[in-house]
């Protein structure tokens, strides 16, 4: 026994392989048994858009994370609009991880999210609301702020504002601040909005 | 007008930024390095204050900036046994653990990705060789891979300069390498011992093909990738790997800011990332 040289040829199982690698064939193997040929299903079929549905409708039934994080990570990579709708219906899930899953990976979809952010930040359910803020977190767009200005401005509900006003004390600017000290007159009762309102004027007073 | 000083409070801003964005996090001490690098990104940017270059960074939806600014803030070297811990937890503990729980006589397969010039997986086969007792009962197989066809020929070719080989002690220099005029050559034993192949590590097409793997050493290669490849190359590795194999990502990398897949196991020379035992 030693150090021994690979085969060139790499090892490969058919394990994966046992139907026809197209769209329905592929729709199929999502339903696989076995949790490794629905993962190398749900990462081939980001060749196929017209998949989202089929992705989406496993998603929500599918018992294994390790699946899940793949189907994810493919409508990511598909993106378009249906794959972002998809991504959204997540959020009202009862499912925390999969809520927080779909959280990050419409992280990664600026663009395709940007649409649908207004409505989002005026759900009626105040939990898809503080998620939106949530996706603000890390969503590179430029409208950013004015977002979150707009959640801490108009949203009655203190959580959601509690959520955003953290938020702008890592993004705010200077054009915050009229906002906040509004914000802090409509909450002036409640201490936790006192305290991050003062300390996200505070960071954006030290530039 | 070019920009020429960072302020103590920006480089505050930005080093907390840079540290959630990559996991590498500048010390003081790095301050002269950070602010030189940051200083030539906002001129090639035309960025008149760092302000304006920071709201850039940060908002910026191909991500273009911050990819350059990680190139340069990155310095892309390597060496024989450089971070040799975790070549001490190979063999102390992750091999112990694999070996304890097989139940054929499979061959161990390492792999080591990005190959570069070939320190790396020289390196492994030489610690197995030199400090895994149990290599006399098992078969090992170390597979080193790379996207560049031209690095990997000088990875075959195993010829290397004074620099990569400062921090091999002098026995283990003469045991496995001879000199060619300034240079080392690694011994024909050492080179026969690795297969070096292609890949790229975000096409699913080339990652099919490496498989069954018990050791993954990926280390300082998904600092260079946005979020998005980075997820999905944890998820190649997944499958690539054995249930109960390890992933060694470099010491300023976590695991757990890219994908839940892994376990984290804390080892007493590294911290170390496993797809769970009895994962399929």
């Amino acid at each position: 026994m030693a150090l021994k040289k690979a085969a060139a040829q790499a090892i490969t199982t058919d394990d994966e392989r046992q139907r026809d690698r197209d769209l329905d064939g592929l729709v199929l193997a999502l339903a696989d048994a076995d949790p490794l040929a629905r993962r190398w299903a749900a990462r081939d079929l980001v060749a196929y858009p017209a998949a989202t549905a089929a992705l989406i409708a496993r998603l929500v039934v599918e018992p294994e994370p390790s699946v899940m994080e793949v189907i994810l990570t493919t409508l990511t990579r598909i993106g378009d609009e249906q794959a972002v709708i998809g991504l959204v219906q997540c959020l009202r899930s009862e499912d925390a991880m999969l809520r927080n899953a779909a959280i990050e990976a419409m992280k990664l979809l600026p663009d395709e999210v940007a649409p649908m952010m207004g409505r989002l930040l005026a759900d009626t359910d105040p939990d898809v609301r503080i998620f939106a803020v949530n996706v603000l977190e890390s969503l590179r767009h430029p409208q950013v702020e004015s977002w979150l200005l707009r959640v801490i401005s108009d949203d009655a509900h203190i959580n959601v504002c509690a959520t955003a006003v953290d938020l702008l004390g890592e993004v705010g600017s200077e054009i915050a601040v009229p906002a906040l000290l509004a914000l802090k007159q409509r909450f002036t009762e409640e201490p936790y909005i006192q305290f991050a309102a003062d300390l996200a004027l505070k960071r954006i007073a030290a530039g | 007008m070019e920009p020429t000083t960072i302020s103590d409070d920006e480089f505050q801003k930005f080093r907390e930024f840079f540290y959630r964005k990559t996991g590498i996090l500048f010390e003081d001490s790095k301050r002269y390095f950070v602010d030189k690098r940051l200083l030539e990104r906002m001129t090639l940017t035309a960025s008149e204050t760092f302000r304006s270059y920071f709201t850039m960074l940060r908002f910026q939806t191909s991500g273009e900036e911050l990819q350059a600014l990680i190139n340069a803030m990155t310095v892309n070297e390597t060496y024989f046994f450089r971070e040799e811990y975790q070549f001490q937890c190979l063999v102390n503990s992750m091999l112990e653990e694999i070996v304890a729980r097989r139940t054929t006589n499979t061959p161990i397969r390492i792999w080591s990705v990005p190959s570069s010039s070939g320190e790396e997986p020289y390196s492994i086969a030489i610690y197995l060789l030199e400090y895994w007792p149990h290599l006399s009962h098992w078969d090992v197989e170390i597979i080193s891979s790379d996207i560049d066809t031209q690095i990997l020929n000088q990875a075959r070719r195993g010829l290397y300069s004074p620099r990569a080989i400062q921090h091999l002690p002098a026995s283990l220099l003469k045991k496995y390498f001879h000199r060619d005029g300034e240079y080392y050559q690694i011994e024909n034993d050492l080179r026969d011992a690795v297969e070096f192949t292609r890949v790229n590590v975000s096409d699913a097409a080339d990652m099919r093909l490496h498989r069954q793997f018990d050791v993954i050493f990926c280390r300082n290669l998904l600092i260079y990738f946005d979020d998005l490849s980075r997820k999905q190359t944890a998820e190649s590795f997944y499958d690539a790997l054995n249930p109960g194999g390890f992933v060694c990502l470099g010491h300023s990398e976590s695991m757990s800011r890219i994908s839940s897949l892994f376990r984290v196991r804390k080892f007493p020379e590294a911290i170390v990332y496993q797809k769970p035992w009895g994962s399929r």
